[in-house]
């Protein structure tokens, strides 16, 4: 295949979107109000698709951390965590980090996907053995495919199949790395972590755990689904990113492994990009200190959850999962989904289109995600501009479900 | 070729047909050279949930990775065809 063709395989995907009228990247946030509200053209919009869900992007204590940060350090590091841009803040999180988790090793990495690709392309060598959950990130497949090793999918949320998959690797298992996310972001349901845990020890292979979307969401303390499934002194890597509960940019490693550290002499996302600009670590900082000291953030995000989760469920809408910060409904088809994407935002409201394959299972779904800073006023515009745009899709939706 | 080896990829792309029959093919008929991208417009998550069900309807570890050689249907049964007969 040549560019051209590449190229014109890419307008091909983004006329057919403009056509469905499904097309996202055509939504610009004019003017931010607040973590739930801006301006969309001339229109307020209530946010619920934002994975803000701590509410922290305004917190007064975030932004003076952040602004404190930039004027006393600057605008950026231009520079590689190898070369000039270490800096005491990069060194202190991550201390931080490794003192929340109760852990000898943490890294910061200057995304969420670059962490993952980081420690996979550090651990990984051609010839190693992954099997991941199937509804894994891409940038967890990414990390599998760049770093060379066999990887392998295990059917979504299903233990006996990961051991079926392992027992398959013979005595490849032992050694062999398996890979499971916290809080799945698409259909906002949760891995059995627990039991995964389990059949991966028993074979002998390294577990890893994507938090992304259930750090500072989930277990007593905020530290995830790993604190919550009890698998914190067993777990062998977690991963996350600061630009959801911990509004910023960037990412982090844990280990019970003093070894990880070692990658920063071999994981190239690490060594080969610009480390976190100082406002980014002080707002992920300060964000941190907020999970750790105001647990009322957590109880007002799952009040709004379980609030938005009983009204639409209420109006019969085919919700994805039991109740959690992410709320996906499901639509029928394509068209309808876009159909309603379209005018939930014409009355001021924002939600995730999701269109397959990034929606697992075939159908449409409009995401929703919650925010702590939601408020219940907010909720209840969000579940009437629900009904209001699609009554027939929530008679659909209680068919279908009916129906499996 | 002994006929052990032609009945054992016959039946590969016996199952690979059938898998496959559900999916829409451009060019008409669906064959052995059939290109599973550019006929067939099989995405990341249909070709994965494809290798799952070889892998459990052969019992072999087909890695993901692996589909980098493949293009057309005879492709991806020659892949599970050295698989097969490794694990033998």
């Amino acid at each position: 295949m040549s560019i051209a063709d590449r190229f014109a395989e890419l307008a091909h995907l983004r006329d057919a979107l403009g056509a469905e009228e499904a097309d996202p990247t055509r939504i610009v946030m004019d003017r931010i109000l607040s973590p739930t509200e801006a301006m969309i053209g001339n229109r307020p919009t209530i946010l619920v698709g934002t994975n803000n869900y701590l509410g922290l992007t305004f917190d007064p204590a975030v932004l003076a951390a952040a602004d404190a940060a930039l004027h006393e350090q600057g605008s950026g590091t231009t520079g590689s965590r190898m070369a000039n841009g270490s800096f005491a803040c990069h060194a202190a999180l991550e201390r931080s980090f490794a003192a929340f988790y109760g852990v000898p090793s943490a890294m910061v990495f200057s995304t969420g996907y670059q962490t993952n690709l980081g420690l996979l392309m550090g651990i990984l060598r051609p010839g190693d053995k992954v099997v991941l959950d199937s509804h894994s990130h891409a940038c967890i497949y990414d990390g599998c495919r760049i770093s060379g090793a066999d990887f392998l999918a295990f059917r979504h949320n299903d233990p006996e199949d990961l051991r079926k998959r392992l027992r398959r690797l013979g005595d490849e298992a032992k050694g062999a790395l398996v890979i499971a996310e916290g809080l799945y972001s698409m259909l906002g349901d949760t891995a059995p972590l627990a039991e995964l845990c389990a059949i991966a020890k028993e074979y002998g292979a390294w577990f890893m755990v994507d938090e992304a979307h259930s750090f500072g969401v989930y277990g007593e303390r905020g530290l995830g689904l790993c604190e919550e499934a009890g698998i914190l002194d067993q777990v062998d890597f977690i991963t996350g990113t600061f630009s959801k509960s911990l509004a910023s940019l960037g990412g982090f490693c844990v280990s019970r492994h003093p070894e990880l550290q070692l990658l920063r002499y071999g994981s190239r996302p690490y060594i080969f990009t610009a480390s976190p600009s100082p406002a980014s670590i002080a707002a992920a900082a300060a964000a941190l200190d907020a999970i750790r000291t105001r647990p009322e953030l957590k109880a007002s995000l799952w009040a709004n959850a379980t609030r938005l989760h009983d009204g639409l469920s209420a109006a019969g809408y085919d919700l994805a999962s039991p109740v959690s910060p992410v709320i996906a409904v499901r639509v029928p088809s394509r068209e309808e989904g876009a159909r309603i994407w379209n005018a939930l935002m014409e009355h001021g409201v924002y939600v995730n289109l999701v269109l397959p394959p990034a929606a697992p299972e075939g159908a449409a779904l409009l995401r929703c995600s919650l925010s702590a800073a939601h408020s219940f006023d907010q909720i209840d515009a969000i579940i009437a501009a629900f009904k209001t745009v699609a009554p027939e899709a929530a008679t659909g939706g209680a068919q279908s479900t009916a129906a499996q | 070729m002994s006929h052990d080896t032609q009945d054992l990829e016959q039946e590969i792309l016996d199952v690979l047909f059938e898998r496959l029959s559900k999916f829409p093919v451009k060019s008409g008929a669906l064959t052995a050279e059939t290109s599973l991208v550019a006929d067939m417009s099989l995405d990341s998550v249909n070709m994965m949930e494809l290798l799952m069900e070889v892998e459990d309807t052969f019992d072999v570890s087909f890695p993901l990775n692996m589909m980098a050689n493949v293009e057309t249907v005879q492709n991806l049964a020659d892949q599970i065809k050295l698989l097969v007969e490794k694990k033998a």
